[in-house]
């Protein structure tokens, strides 16, 4: 091997790193390298004159490798290796040691943060004197898209990818797109009816020739990466034939089982055999095989009797469907946080004390009292409303650390629809202060506080119990310093979001990370908001954090445009860092294969194979294997150990 | 109690039939009483073969060495190998058929039960018979029975019993063909890591020190390498000395190779090759005790083993050699592992 000729180009990043580091002095001591043929510092290597000196240096001294000793890879790897590229050396020989991340910026002591720089310098120097020139990866992209989750979020993305003339598959686990946005009566800051804004797009996606609609289906499995995965879904059984079903009703008026409707938030009951409201979309009932008892003609089979086009059918099975696709956008939602969480607050158990989304059915005129709102335990009009706001939210003692954003909204306009059905009733709500950042949103508050007469009161509820018929609400107001008492009718609690159920395993199956609050992670807070971590997945809606109706559009929107712009593509150059099997030492236990997280891995005579389409160089395998007999390329185990040694002499 | 005719018989019907290549067992040896291991091709040496409680040797090491020799000869199995094996050795045999190295039915496994009690520990047995010479051993209930030429002598098994008998929870075969002698699982002659508690409740500046003194007197003979059937790569990760060179290997590999050890027995070469065998042997070591016991310098092996088997345990709930198609420990990872070492 002859020896490389590496080139070390040391950034100031103005004081970023010259504050902390003597960069001087890192250049200078790594020129003492052996393999080290050419060293320069710059006050912004980035810079336009930053990079052109690079490639200056690169041609005027025969480099064959560049070490950059700037920021963290994540921003400039791909710049530098550009420039590499366009000096005439191959990119791959190119790598960024970060003395800025990992040391100027976590570092005040300048001899000790100059010690450090050496050492990372010098191990990155070790490690790019044993790269290979390696070539980028091609390969086909599937074009077509996947959506899971059908509310708001889904339905935005799917219509703006499938306007784009790209086929896009939409998979809801309900029996009905629509999502949460589907159970609001109005939404702020215009009250307009939240279904009849939204059922416009639930028919265009049924209607679109590029929508594929699986609705009552999950993803179980994803294999492949960005470009080509292939996922496999379960569709569960409906029972009920789509095409047949005419929704005449006559089923469910002989049904027997009477569960709760979960639609309405339990507030009314449904039969086993049901539709979820009258717009549901496919347009069909569907039988919970749960409730009903027993799909089978002997025991019950009265709404099979009844169907007159017979498109009920009990043998129906579960299906798995195999799509092929290019990318994902995840937007499956968010949950209210379980009152039984509460208990100071009943924990769910006190009659007349509802969750937001309870309210909503109360107010919408398609709920369960027909737009009239009624206490739930006597069936009469409240005069007393008692409104709490961060239940469950900004609690890090105890509940979600977080904001949950849209609840100082919505329970003005809770209070404002509340006032504007009943005018003559009383109105509070117990705030720690009020968030309400948003075109129109101030305004909208002020409204709800003056025009509508809501009595704000600053501060918490300590407890609520059942007293005399009413609901006793024990607070405070810290404007005043004084206790409050009120006796409601009705309490409404403005319950914190989390991520809806599944998440946890959704991420799991996609292999996205999630956040601390559980979340779905993107990619970078401010750079990459709609990215996931892994390459290809998306996020839209408050699968990715808690947001509103215009937040959540506005995302699915841009996740549309990534996914556009990803198929648009006809191959992808995929980076070649990737495993290689040395089949002399392997000895075909088969631990890696267990290990790999990307199914990338197969045994084939008695020894592991790298599907290099599917490898996304993670290194599993490698530390895994107890006989380096598969490493990443690039990133080797010897390359390891020697920055190792680097770092240790 | 195993009528050890039976064994024979089986041995000798199996071979005469064709049905098995081989039958690795324990005959008695060129050094008084203690059994050898023994490679019977010839029915009419069936009757070699013994059972007692001198048979500490783990035999699946063989099964490993016949593999290499097949490969080295580039031919394959005409039919299976017979094996005898107790509780932890079909359970280090059944590592090796995780990890593929060879196939269930590649193998035949005679199991024998250890009676409820184990074998001996060589080194506790000499002091008792005081330099006498045994001609044969036999299990006696809670006893065993010794015949010297001073007559029959009688020691109560668990004050000459290996240590890891004394702590073995599983001593009986559960992967066999066919087993001899009765599952006495749950006889209870010491807490399992009784040693490695004892141990560990001492200081850590003792505990280094002992270490010490054991990683100083090491002189990485690799005794316990050679006698550990899970140590069976062709290049060990310390020992690029030995990397194989073959026509498959490239000039890159070559120079790839990292040396991760001196050659020179030094304390800190020591302890990353037993620390290295120790992490390589996590998940996977049935504590077979063959690593102590071929020990020329008496380096307690054992309980760096035990204590990964412990972590393994505790952490992840992970038996070692429980199943055949069951996940191997440091290639599993999931949602429900703790986390609380990671910091």
């Amino acid at each position: 091997m002859t020896k490389k000729r590496t080139g070390v180009f040391v950034c100031h990043c103005g004081t970023n790193i010259a504050a902390t580091v003597d960069v001087a002095k890192v250049a200078k001591e790594m020129a003492g390298e052996d393999t080290v043929a050419f060293t320069q510092e710059y006050v912004y290597m980035c810079s336009e004159p930053g990079q052109e000196s690079v490639v200056q240096a690169i041609k005027d001294n025969k480099l064959d490798s560049v070490v950059v000793t700037c920021c963290s890879p994540n921003l400039h790897e791909k710049t530098f290796r550009d420039n590499a590229k366009r000096a005439g050396i191959n990119n791959f020989t190119c790598e960024i040691a970060n003395i800025r991340e990992q040391c100027s910026w976590v570092h005040n002591d300048k001899a000790k943060g100059t010690e450090k720089a050496i050492k990372i310098s010098r191990s990155v120097v070790r490690r790019v004197n044993r790269n290979q020139p390696l070539d980028s990866i091609a390969v086909n992209v599937t074009r077509r898209a996947m959506v899971i989750g059908g509310g708001i979020a889904g339905i935005q993305a799917a219509l703006d990818i499938a306007n784009a003339g790209v086929e896009v598959v939409l998979v809801e686990k309900q029996a009905t797109l629509g999502g949460r946005m589907l159970q609001l009566s109005e939404t702020f800051p215009t009250l307009d009816c939240s279904q009849c804004v939204l059922s416009p797009k639930m028919v265009e996606v049924n209607r679109h020739p590029n929508i594929k609609l699986h609705t009552y289906s999950d993803v179980q499995e994803l294999a492949g990466s960005v470009g080509n995965f292939r996922v496999k879904i379960n569709k569960r059984p409906t029972f009920v034939d789509p095409d047949k079903c005419k929704i005449c009703d006559h089923c469910t008026v002989v049904c027997p089982v009477v569960v709760p409707n979960e639609y309405e938030l339990n507030l009314t009951a449904r039969r086993a055999i049901y539709i979820p409201y009258a717009q549901a979309i496919p347009a069909s009932f569907t039988l919970d095989e749960e409730a009903c008892l027993g799909l089978n003609p002997i025991v019950c089979g009265k709404c099979k009797d009844v169907c007159e086009p017979d498109a009920i059918n009990y043998d129906m099975r579960p299906e798995t469907v195999t799509e092929d696709v290019g990318a994902i956008v995840v937007a499956t939602g968010f949950d209210l946080y379980d009152q039984a969480n509460m208990p100071e607050l009943g924990g769910g158990q006190i009659e007349d004390v509802l969750d937001g989304l309870q309210f909503e059915r109360l107010c919408s005129a398609s709920g369960a009292t027909k737009g009239h709102v009624l206490r739930p335990s006597d069936h009469t009009e409240p005069k007393n409303v008692v409104f709490i706001q961060c239940v469950g939210s900004r609690d890090p003692a105890k509940h979600c650390a977080y904001c949950s954003k849209i609840c100082c909204m919505y329970t003005a306009k809770h209070a404002q629809l509340y006032k504007h059905h009943v005018p003559d009733g009383r109105a509070y709500v117990f705030y720690i202060d009020i968030r309400s950042g948003g075109k129109g949103y101030e305004e909208f508050v002020q409204r709800t506080m003056e025009d509508d007469d809501t009595l704000y009161l600053r501060g918490r509820v300590s407890k609520l119990y059942r007293h005399n018929g009413k609901v006793r609400v024990m607070g405070t107001d810290t404007l005043t310093g004084q206790n409050v008492e009120i006796d409601a009718d009705m309490v409404v609690l403005a319950l914190a979001m989390v991520p809806s159920k599944g998440t946890a395993e959704i991420a799991k199956t996609l292999k996205v990370g999630r956040d601390n609050d559980g979340f779905m992670a993107e990619a970078h807070p401010k750079l990459k908001p709609v990215e996931s971590v892994t390459g290809g997945i998306f996020l839209a809606g408050a699968a990715q954090a808690p947001k509103d109706i215009p937040e959540t559009v506005a995302q699915a929107g841009a996740a549309a445009a990534k996914v556009i712009a990803l198929l648009s593509q006809t191959t992808l150059n995929r980076p070649p860092l990737i495993a290689k099997v040395r089949r002399s030492h392997c000895t075909g236990c088969g631990m890696c294969v267990e290990a790999c997280p990307f199914i990338a891995i197969r045994l084939e005579g008695g020894k592991a194979v790298v599907n290099e389409a599917l490898c996304e160089g993670c290194g599993s395998c490698s530390a895994t294997c107890l006989r380096a007999a598969i490493d990443v390329k690039n990133v080797t185990q010897l390359q390891i150990h020697e920055m190792i040694e680097a770092c240790l002499a | 109690m195993i009528n050890l005719q039976d064994i024979r018989d089986t041995a000798r019907d199996m071979l005469a039939k064709g049905e098995v290549r081989a039958v690795i067992g324990y005959r008695r040896g060129s050094r008084g009483m203690l059994a050898e291991p023994a490679f019977i091709t010839d029915p009419a040496q069936a009757d070699e073969l013994v059972w007692d409680p001198t048979c500490f040797h783990n035999l699946s090491l063989y099964l490993v060495e016949d593999r290499k020799f097949l490969a080295h000869l580039r031919k394959t199995a005409n039919a299976p190998i017979a094996i005898v094996a107790k509780g932890c050795d079909a359970r280090s045999i059944v590592v090796l058929m995780q990890e593929h190295y060879f196939k269930r039915e590649d193998v035949y496994i005679i199991g024998v039960s250890c009676e409820g009690s184990g074998v001996v520990d060589e080194r506790k047995l000499a002091p008792r018979l005081n330099g006498i010479q045994a001609t044969n051993a036999a299990f006696d209930g809670d006893d065993f029975v010794f015949t010297t030429a001073e007559g029959e002598k009688r020691i109560p098994a668990c004050e000459v019993m290996a240590d890891r008998c004394l702590e073995c929870r599983n001593p009986f075969p559960k992967e066999h063909n066919l087993a001899f002698g009765e599952d006495k699982t749950g006889r209870k002659l010491a807490e399992p890591f009784a040693a490695l508690t004892r141990f560990e409740a001492q200081g850590a500046g003792q505990r280094w020190d002992s270490w010490s003194r054991h990683f100083d007197r090491c002189i990485r003979c690799f005794a316990c390498r050679s006698v550990c059937p899970m140590c069976y790569c062709d290049e060990c990760v310390v020992d690029s000395i030995t990397f194989p060179v073959t026509a498959e290997t490239t000039a890159d590999e070559k120079a790839n190779r990292i040396k991760w050890i001196e050659r020179s027995a030094t304390r800190s070469e020591n302890i990353t090759y037993l620390m290295t065998r120790a992490m390589h042997l996590a998940g996977r070591c049935t504590d077979c005790g063959e690593c102590e016991r071929a020990c020329p310098v008496n380096v307690p092996i054992r309980m760096l083993n035990n204590k990964m088997e412990r972590e393994a345990r505790e952490k992840f709930g992970f038996e070692p050699g429980a199943s055949i198609g069951g996940p191997s420990l440091v290639a599993t990872f999931l949602d429900t592992d703790p986390g609380d070492f990671i910091r």
